[in-house]
C-alpha cells in the first residue's frame, strides 16, 4: 500500500548552536585510521607519480637494479648491428678496412690492447693525421661517428670489434664509456698518433 | 550548508580534483609520451602497426572485441635467475657451490651475492630478470603492458573482461594468419568448448569458381560448407587478422625490463 | 478511501507543472529499460547458445550488450533521475517547476538522442570506450537536453520559498552540477580532441566510475534522504553526519575506479586503492544515518516505496563493499577482468538505483497525476520480481567471477553461472514489464480524461444566454 500521509518536518537548520545532534566520535577515529592507511600504502606503492614506475616496482632505484645486462649473445648482436649502421662503410663489414678509406681493424694492434679510454676516445672524438696500423701508415681523418651513439650502443659496438675477426681484446663496458665520455667534454680531435699515445689509461 | 553556492563550490572542488588527477594529469604525463628504446638494442618501440593492421583495429572496435577480451597483461612480481656461462679454471670448485646454492626464484641482492659467490670461484655468471605473474605464468606473455604498447592506438581497446584470454601478445602466441581467420569463423574448430560465438558474418560462404579461391578456408568437417561451396574472409576479416597478428609485447623496455631470450628483432606481421 | 485520492491541494499547482514533463521522461525511460534488459539478457544467451547470433554483425555480442548496458544506463536510469530530481526540486522549493515545457522539449531530445546512439551501436560506430559508446550524434543530443533541463531545475531551486537546504537538496545540486562536467570531459577528450595512448583508457575510467558510481548514488541518496524520512514519520537521523558523509563522499569515491594491474604508472591504481580504502568512512556514515532514521519504525511497507528505498539502499551498501576490493591490490588485480567486476556495476545500477528511482516514482507518480496506479499489485510484484532477479543475477556473476579467475580464467566450467545471470536478467525483465505497463496505462489514462474533459466541453448544453435570440 502507499506510504501514510508524509507528515512535513522541517528540521533544525543545521550548524544551528546546542541543537541536535553532532558528528560521532568513532567516524573521527576511524577516518584518522584510515587515512593513516591509505597514506602508507600510498607511499610505499604509487611511486610518486613517476611515469617510469610500474607494479610491482616501487622507486626508481628498484627499476634501475632490475634493469638486465646484456648476454654476452645480445650485445654482440646489438654491437653488429651498430657496427653494419655506423662503421661498416669505411671500415669494411669484415674490419679489413680499404686503402684511402679507413684502416684495417681486425688484428689491429691499437684494438687488441687492454687500453679502454683510448679505445672509447677514437669514435668519440675522431682520430686526424698519420697512425701506423699493422705495420702500414694512415694519414687519413676520421670523423666522430660514435658520438651520437647512446652509452650502450658504443659499448656494444667496441665490444663486438673487440671480439670479431680474429682479435682478443676485453670487453667494453657501458659504465666505461659513459666515465670517459665525463673526462673528455669538448675536446678536439685526436691528433695522429702522438696524440693517441698520450691518451693517458 | 544553507545555500546553493557553498553545495556548488564544495562539488567544485571535489571533481575538480579528481578532474586534475584523472583527466588532466593523464592528458599530459600519457598524452605527450613518445616512443622508447627497446633495452639493450637501437631499436625503438613502439613500431607503428602497418596500414592493414590500423583498419583492423576498427574491426576490433566495430566487432566489440573488447566485450570479452581484454589487451592488457599484468605481472604480480618480478624475480632474478642465475645463470651459469662458464665454469672457469676449478670447475670442480664450483660445481660444488652451485649444489648448495638456489639459482631462481631470487630477489636482486641474493642473486648479486650468488652470482658474486660463484664469480670468486671463478665461474662466469649472468644475471636474468624474470617477470611473474598469473598472466605470465599461463603463457600469454612475457612482461606486463605499459603505456608504450598502446601508443599509436585510437580507441585504446583495453577491454574490461576475460571471457577469453588476453591478447596482448597474441602475434607471438598465435602469429599464424590462418589460424585466426579459421579461428574468427569457427571457434570451436580450434579451441574445443570454446565459448566464443563464430563471426561468420565477417566471412563470405561462395560458390567454388572454376578454381578454389587462394583465400578460402581448410575447414574440418563439421564446420565445412556444403560441398561446391567455399568459406572466404571478407576484407573486415583480413584487416581483423592482420591487427591481431600485429598485436605483440614481448620486447624489454625501460619500464617493464625482463632479460629477452633472443636479441630482439624488429616485429614483423607474418602472413 | 484510498488516501492517495484526495490531493493535497497546495500540492496541485505544483503537481500540475510536473505532470507532462515527467511523463515524457519516464515513458521513455520505462520504454529503454524493458529494451535495454533485453538486449542485455539476449546478449547473456551469447555463453550458453553461442551460434545463436552469428550470421549478423549487427547482433554480436559486443554491439548487443553494449546497446543494452546504454539503454538501461542513458534510456532509463538517467532520465528517470531526472524527472525525480525535478519533482523533489519542486516540491522542497514548495513552487511550481520553473518553464515546464522546457523539461518537456528536453525529454523529448534525450530519448531521441538515446536512439540515435543506440541505433549507432548496432551499426558498428560505438566508440570504443565503455559506457561512452554513443559517437557525436547521440552524444550532443543528451548533452543539449541534460542542459535545457539544468536551466529548469536550477530555476526551480531558485524559486524556492524556504532559503533553508534540506540533506536531499546536497546530493541532487551535486548531481545536476556532476554530470555536464563529465560528460564534456570525456567527450571532449575522447571523441572530439582525444589524447594520445592509454591515458584514453584512464579517462574512460574516471568517467564510468564517476557516471555511475558517483553520479547515480548522489540522485538515488538524494531521493533516499527525501523519502524515507517521510516515509519513517520522523525526520533524517543526524544531520551533521548525513553531512559529513555527503562531503566524504564526493571528494573520495571520485577517485575509485582505476583498475588494479592497469597498463599505466603506479600512481593510478595506487590512487585508486587508497580511495578504496578511505571509502568505508562514507559509506559507514551514510548507512548509520539511514538505519538510525529506520531502525525501529512500525510502518509497514508492503512492497511499496518504502520498500523499494530500503532494498535500494541496503544494494548501495552492497556495492560498495563489493567496490572496496576491487581497489584493494590482491583481490582486485585477479578480480578486475571476472564477472565479479561486471556483478558490481549491475548491483549499482539495477540494484541500487533502478529500484531506489521506481520505488520514487511509485510514490511521487500518483500525487503528480492526481490519479491512482492502474495496477496497484503490480507494484509488490515488481518489487519482489527485481530482489529475486537481482540477487540470481549479483550473486550469480560474482560467484562466477571469483571461480572464473581460480580457473585461470578458463570460461567453460563458469557456463552454468552465465545461465542463471541470463535467468536474473529475465525476472527483471518482466519486473520492469509491470513498471512499463503501470506508466503506461497511467499515461493512457490521463490522456483519455483529458480527451473525455475536451468532449465534455465541446458536447456541454449551450446556456440560453449564449444563443442568439
Amino acid at each position: 500500500m502507499m506510504s501514510n500521509d508524509p507528515k512535513e518536518h522541517t528540521p533544525a537548520p543545521a550548524g544551528s548552536p546546542g541543537n541536535g545532534p553532532a558528528l560521532p566520535v568513532w567516524i573521527f577515529s576511524l577516518t584518522l585510521v584510515l587515512l593513516f592507511l591509505g597514506g602508507v600504502y600510498f607511499d610505499e606503492s604509487s611511486g610518486w607519480f613517476n611515469a617510469q614506475i610500474y607494479k610491482p616496482y616501487t622507486d626508481a632505484d628498484q627499476l634501475e637494479a632490475y634493469q638486465p645486462v646484456s648476454g654476452a649473445a645480445a650485445i654482440l648482436a646489438q654491437g653488429k648491428h651498430t657496427y653494419d649502421t655506423i662503421c661498416a662503410a669505411c671500415h669494411g663489414p669484415d674490419g679489413t678496412g680499404k686503402p684511402g678509406q679507413a684502416p684495417p681493424l681486425a688484428g689491429s694492434e691499437w684494438v687488441n690492447d687492454h687500453a679502454h679510454t683510448r679505445l672509447i676516445e677514437i669514435p668519440q672524438l675522431g682520430l686526424n693525421g698519420q697512425v701506423t696500423v699493422k705495420g702500414q701508415s694512415w694519414s687519413l681523418s676520421m670523423a666522430p661517428m660514435g658520438a651520437g651513439l647512446s652509452d650502450s650502443d658504443m659499448a656494444a659496438v667496441l665490444t663486438y670489434v673487440r671480439s670479431s675477426w680474429g682479435n682478443k681484446g676485453d670487453d667494453v663496458s657501458a659504465d666505461d664509456v659513459k666515465a670517459v665520455r665525463g673526462t673528455i667534454a669538448g675536446h678536439p680531435a685526436i691528433a695522429g698518433e702522438t696524440g693517441l699515445k698520450a691518451i693517458k689509461e | 550548508m544553507n545555500s546553493g553556492c557553498r553545495i556548488f563550490l564544495v562539488s567544485f572542488v571535489a571533481l575538480g580534483l579528481s578532474w586534475g588527477g584523472f583527466v588532466i594529469a593523464p592528458a599530459i604525463q600519457l598524452g605527450t609520451q613518445k616512443q622508447t628504446a627497446v633495452l639493450n638494442s637501437s631499436l625503438t618501440y613502439p613500431e607503428q602497426r602497418p596500414g592493414e593492421a590500423t583498419m583492423g583495429l576498427q574491426v576490433y572496435r566495430r566487432s566489440g572485441c573488447a566485450a570479452c577480451h581484454t589487451t592488457q597483461l599484468q605481472q604480480d612480481g618480478v624475480e632474478c635467475e642465475v645463470i651459469v656461462t662458464g665454469m672457469g679454471k676449478t670447475p670442480v670448485a664450483v660445481s660444488n657451490l652451485l649444489s648448495s646454492l638456489n639459482l631462481t626464484g631470487l630477489s636482486k641482492d641474493d642473486a648479486q651475492s650468488a652470482s658474486d659467490q660463484i664469480t670468486a670461484k671463478g665461474g662466469k655468471t649472468e644475471i636474468h630478470i624474470v617477470p611473474t605473474g598469473g598472466d605470465i605464468a599461463r603463457g600469454w606473455g612475457s612482461r606486463r603492458s605499459v603505456s608504450e604498447d598502446f601508443l599509436w592506438d585510437y580507441p585504446v581497446q583495453l577491454g574490461s573482461v576475460r571471457m577469453g584470454p588476453d591478447l596482448a601478445d597474441v602475434g607471438s602466441r598465435l602469429g599464424s594468419y590462418s589460424w585466426q581467420l579459421l579461428h574468427l569463423y569457427a571457434p570451436q574448430a580450434t579451441t574445443k568448448d570454446s565459448t566464443m560465438p563464430p563471426f561468420r558474418y565477417l566471412f563470405v560462404v561462395q560458390k567454388v569458381g572454376d578454381v578454389p579461391s587462394p583465400d578460402a578456408l581448410q575447414l574440418p568437417a563439421e564446420f565445412a560448407p556444403p560441398s561446391g561451396y567455399e568459406v572466404v574472409p571478407t576484407m573486415a576479416a583480413e584487416k581483423l587478422a592482420a591487427y591481431l597478428l600485429s598485436l605483440h609485447a614481448n620486447v624489454p623496455l625501460h619500464d617493464a625490463p625482463f632479460t629477452a631470450a633472443a636479441p630482439p628483432e624488429p616485429t614483423k606481421a607474418k602472413k | 478511501m484510498n488516501e492517495n485520492d484526495k490531493i493535497d491541494p497546495a500540492n496541485s499547482a505544483i503537481s500540475v507543472s510536473c505532470r507532462v514533463p515527467l511523463l515524457a521522461l519516464f515513458g521513455g525511460a520505462a520504454l529503454w529499460l524493458v529494451i535495454g534488459l533485453a538486449l542485455v539478457m539476449l546478449a547473456s544467451l551469447n555463453f550458453h547458445m553461442p551460434g545463436m547470433f552469428s550470421d549478423h554483425g549487427w547482433m554480436t555480442y559486443g554491439r548487443m550488450l553494449a546497446a543494452g548496458n546504454d539503454a538501461i544506463l542513458y534510456g532509463f536510469a538517467i532520465p528517470t533521475a531526472l524527472g525525480v530530481m525535478l519533482w523533489i526540486l519542486a516540491s522542497l522549493s514548495d513552487s511550481e517547476l520553473a518553464l515546464p515545457l522546457v523539461p518537456v522539449l528536453a525529454a523529448n531530445v534525450w530519448h531521441l538522442g538515446v536512439l540515435v546512439g543506440i541505433a549507432a551501436i548496432f551499426m558498428g560506430d560505438s566508440t570504443g570506450f565503455q559506457w561512452l559508446e554513443f559517437p557525436r550524434g547521440g552524444s550532443v543530443l543528451l548533452f543539449a537536453a541534460y542542459m535545457l533541463m539544468g536551466i529548469s531545475a536550477m530555476a526551480t531551486f531558485g524559486a524556492r520559498r524556504k532559503r533553508a537546504l534540506q540533506p536531499a537538496h546536497w546530493f541532487l545540486l551535486a548531481a545536476l552540477f556532476w554530470f555536464p562536467w563529465i560528460y564534456t570531459s570525456a567527450n571532449v577528450f575522447l571523441v572530439a580532441w582525444p589524447v594520445r595512448g592509454v591515458g584514453q583508457a584512464v579517462i574512460d575510467w574516471w568517467f564510468s566510475n564517476n557516471l555511475i558510481f558517483v553520479w547515480l548514488t548522489l540522485v538515488g541518496l538524494g531521493t533516499v534522504f527525501y523519502y524515507v524520512p517521510k516515509f519513517a514519520g520522523r525526520p533524517l537521523h543526524n544531520q551533521p553526519l548525513a553531512l559529513f558523509g555527503f562531503v566524504t563522499f564526493i571528494l573520495i569515491s571520485t577517485w575509485c575506479g582505476i583498475p588494479q594491474g592497469a597498463p599505466v604508472p603506479a600512481w593510478f591504481p595506487a590512487a585508486s586503492t587508497t580511495a578504496s580504502i578511505l571509502l568505508i568512512v562514507p559509506v559507514l556514515s551514510l548507512l548509520a544515518v539511514f538505519v538510525k532514521t529506520v531502525c525501529g519504525v512500525q510502518t509497514q511497507c508492503k512492497g511499496g516505496p518504502f520498500c523499494y528505498m530500503k532494498f535500494g539502499t541496503t544494494a548501495f551498501i552492497v556495492s560498495a563493499l563489493m567496490l572496496i576490493p576491487l581497489g584493494c591490490p590482491r583481490f582486485g588485480v585477479l578480480a578486475q577482468f571476472t564477472e565479479y567486476a561486471q556483478a558490481q556495476s549491475y548491483m549499482q545500477i539495477l540494484g541500487f538505483f533502478s529500484i531506489v528511482i521506481c520505488g520514487a516514482v511509485y510514490e511521487l507518480m500518483p500525487r503528480v497525476m492526481g490519479m491512482d496506479w492502474p495496477f496497484q499489485k503490480f507494484v509488490r510484484f515488481q518489487h519482489w520480481l527485481f530482489m529475486g532477479g537481482l540477487a540470481i543475477l549479483v550473486i550469480s556473476l560474482a560467484i562466477g567471477g571469483v571461480e572464473q579467475e581460480m580457473n585461470n580464467y578458463n570460461f567453460t566450467s563458469g557456463v552454468i553461472f552465465m545461465k542463471f545471470a541470463t535467468l536474473g536478467f529475465l525476472l527483471l525483465l518482466l519486473g520492469s514489464l509491470l513498471f512499463a505497463a503501470n506508466i503506461f496505462v497511467m499515461t493512457l489514462k490521463w490522456k483519455l480524461g483529458l480527451a473525455k474533459a475536451f468532449i465534455a466541453v465541446i458536447k456541454r448544453p449551450l446556456d440560453a444566454s449564449e444563443v442568439k435570440s
